[in-house]
């Protein structure tokens, strides 16, 4: 029924297109097909969970419709993943439904989308979070060596990564801002990870940006990225109540550790000082941290997701690894929220600054601390 | 076994696949404003039409309905031979992921090797490991009386932690930007039939007739459907019934452990440390689905494979979110726990006294059965 209805509108706005096109004005179709059209079907498929995990399927997802609606295409169609076996299969099924554009969901599904990728030339393939690594023959590389050229192996496929180190600076920026004491916080799972060492160097450098004769504490939960690293949630609370016992005057902790972040930030709640969290709007992902945090280092995904389809339908979309950044805001801060009142017109001037500076170039979020 | 008996075991399993589907519908009508915008009556038709055709329509769908079943397949008959011998194994999921894990870190040290040594070592490491981690409750119930379902339950969890602690730590691929041991390369297995269909399958298509020849045509069989018909008996005749314990569940753990295996070799060609999976509960379903029987259990396998194969293409095209196989499937289960309800609803008479699997499903608290 829905699809019928969708093909219905399709075939209407080619009309109203082709006619447009021919008297000069559309006739327009009633729901919102006077933009662009397009007979581009988009299907995602979501990491384990829920469409509706507030976090990386979520806001994927509405990345995709948007990216729909943007290019006038039929409403996206997602498939859930709920076994990890069952990756390859769910994006075989788009493909056998002669799908257009595949969107999948987390890192864990790089290397099932690289295969597919390539057996589907004529498909396209967009991986959110998947820096892609390929062997010389284009397929996934056992070995990480990454000697092929993923752009020119696999020109379907669209790898989407950020720049980390940007948000980070935007949240040292606040941070020192809104820090009574001079004492700031960052906890990382580990610093092996280089998302997380990328992170924190970029808030250390945005928070002395504001504040040179800052104190900015960095710890890391564990030395590899193991469980502890990532996925204890109970196990970060412990890490950060810790952390806070030592250095009782800080008052700001940034986490950029995952599930075992979600512990470090219920700590900064117990001790009623201010959080800031990571990737997405923690604000809305972890809601009973919510009052305490200020804002949150995020990846646009909606926005990241809709630009990688708009690429694709005007044909500018190039394959390989997309590394993403704030020249296209799709990274930035969350909205502030319940928070708002503590941003002041001044520090909301020196955020505004600093994204205007790292979009032209003459801030590096990587300086003094460096990137890796 | 005549036909009327056969006819008196398929009966509650096939009763209560149609009230799932009853309940589904409701269930979905109930949730089709969502979907369509309106109550729409006809959803529940087109989605379990999409659910067919996807299962069954194209050869991809049925050889994929195989791969699917074929992991539920192994795992059910692992639930199952518990069932024949009284104990209720819950602790397939454990054996599934030590055996999956056996065969990811085997297989990684084998990636170089030729493939036929590659493969019969990594799947023969993922047979122990899972023979082993059966073996454990079994002991631990012949000798001190633990029961089985509170140990295997305790089990499950501690595979999920040795699994993550395993993948994280020494088995980590050094490279990968996320936790995942190394390809298995030359361990993977080959692909016999269409684009997925990997020698795996096989290993639940031999491995029913050959618990079904265990079961019912050898000496060992007998004395495993005698301890769990009734073990002082058992005892009065001669059989061992600790042995018999320890025998099973190191067979329950086997299959198990050799559905891991084709998972990982056949399937992913690695391991995440998140690697998330349900097969060793759903074995629990297909077990109860097929009446603790093989032949059934391989229908029972295939019925929940089809379901996991269809279901995309009915979130696809009708719209209906894959989630509803998990619906389908607790009511199902659901129905079978419930057979009296079964029973009522349809008017169908009890069969002849005898012991049942779900009698050891119910009874696991009540009577204490220490052999």
């Amino acid at each position: 029924m829905r699809k019928q209805r969708f093909g219905l509108l399709a075939s209407l706005s080619v009309a109203a297109l082709i006619l447009g096109a021919c008297q000069g004005t559309g006739p327009g179709t009633g729901s919102g097909s006077q933009g662009p059209t397009s007979d581009l079907k988009i299907g995602l498929v979501t990491d384990v969970g829920t469409l509706d995990d507030k976090n990386f399927n979520q806001f994927s997802w509405e990345g995709a419709k948007q990216g729909a609606q943007a290019i006038g295409a039929p409403e996206p169609q997602s498939v859930v993943t709920t076994a990890s076996a069952d990756y390859a299969k769910n994006i075989q099924s788009f493909v056998d439904q002669d799908y257009d554009i595949i969107v999948t969901v987390g890192f864990a599904l790089g290397n099932d989308t690289t295969k597919a990728a390539k057996a589907n030339p004529n498909i396209k393939f967009i991986g959110v979070d998947q820096g892609l690594c390929v062997t010389e023959s284009g397929d996934p590389d056992p070995d990480f060596g990454c000697k092929g050229d993923a752009a020119k192996l696999l020109p379907n496929y669209q790898g989407l990564v950020f720049k980390e180190q940007q948000p980070g600076y935007l949240a040292g920026i606040v941070a020192a801002s809104i820090s009574k004491s001079g004492h700031i916080a960052a906890i990382g799972g580990t610093k092996v990870v280089p998302a997380v060492a990328n992170y924190i160097a970029g808030y250390a450098n945005g928070a002395m940006s504001v504040n040179p004769d800052i104190k900015v504490e960095q710890q890391f939960v564990s030395e590899a990225p193991d469980n502890a690293a990532f996925n204890d949630p109970a196990g970060g609370k412990a890490f950060a109540e810790q952390l806070l016992a030592q250095n009782p005057d800080v008052d700001v902790l940034f986490q950029v550790a995952g599930k075992t972040g979600n512990g470090v930030l219920q700590a900064a709640c117990d001790a009623n000082i201010h959080a800031i969290g990571v990737d997405v709007d923690q604000h809305e992902s972890t809601p009973e941290s919510a009052k305490c945090i200020v804002t949150s280092a995020e990846k646009k995904l909606t926005k990241a997701v809709s630009d990688a389809i708009k690429r694709v339908a005007d044909g500018s979309d190039k394959g390989g690894t997309v590394p993403l950044d704030i020249t296209t805001d799709s990274i930035g801060l969350a909205p502030f929220y319940d928070a708002q009142s503590l941003i002041t017109p001044d520090i909301q001037s020196k955020i505004d600054a600093a994204i205007k500076g790292l979009k032209d170039g003459s801030i590096d979020p990587c300086s003094p601390t460096a990137c890796v | 076994m005549n036909l009327r008996r056969t006819l008196s075991l398929v009966t509650i399993p096939l009763l209560a696949i149609v009230l799932a589907l009853i309940v589904g519908a409701v269930v979905i009508i109930a949730s089709s404003p969502l979907v369509s915008g309106h109550l729409d009556l006809v959803l529940p038709l087109r989605a379990y039409a999409a659910l067919v055709s996807g299962a069954f329509g194209t050869v991809n769908g049925l050889i994929q309905t195989i791969v699917s079943a074929s992991p539920l397949i192994l795992a059910g008959l692992a639930v199952s031979i518990g069932f024949k011998a009284g104990l209720f194994n819950i602790g397939a999921q454990g054996q599934f992921l030590v055996g999956a894990v056996a065969a990811a870190a085997v297989g990684a040290g084998l990636a170089h090797a030729p493939a036929p040594v590659a493969i019969g070592v990594s799947i023969l490491a993922a047979l122990v490991a899972g023979a082993v981690y059966g073996f454990i409750p079994g002991f631990l119930k012949a000798f001190t009386g633990a029961h089985e379902v509170v140990t295997t339950i305790m089990l499950n969890y501690i595979a999920i932690q040795f699994v993550a602690y395993l993948i994280t730590g020494p088995l980590r691929a050094t490279g990968a930007t996320f936790a995942r041991s190394p390809s298995v390369g030359a361990a993977e297995l080959p692909v016999l039939i269409g684009r997925n269909g990997h020698l795996g399958i096989l290993f639940a298509l031999v491995a029913v007739p050959i618990a079904w020849w265990l079961l019912y045509r050898t000496t060992i069989g007998f004395e495993v459907r005698t301890v769990g018909a009734n073990p002082d008996a058992a005892r009065y005749a001669g059989m061992s019934p600790r042995w018999i314990v320890i025998a099973t569940m190191t067979v329950c753990g086997l299959l198990a452990g050799l559905a891991g295996a084709g998972e990982i070799l056949g399937i992913t060609g690695y391991m995440p440390a998140g690697y998330s999976t349900n097969v060793g509960f759903d074995g629990i379903t297909v077990a109860l689905l097929g009446r603790a029987n093989p032949i059934g259990i391989l229908f029972g396998g295939l019925l929940l494979g089809a379901m996991r194969a269809g279901s995309n293409l009915m979130q696809i095209q009708a719209g209906v979110p894959v989630q509803m196989i998990d619906v389908l499937q607790g009511v199902i289960l659901f129905f079978l726990a419930a057979e009296l309800v079964v029973r009522y609803v349809f008017r169908v008479r009890a069969a002849r006294a005898q012991v049942t699997e779900l009698q050891t499903v119910s009874r696991s608290y009540g009577q204490q059965t220490t052999p």
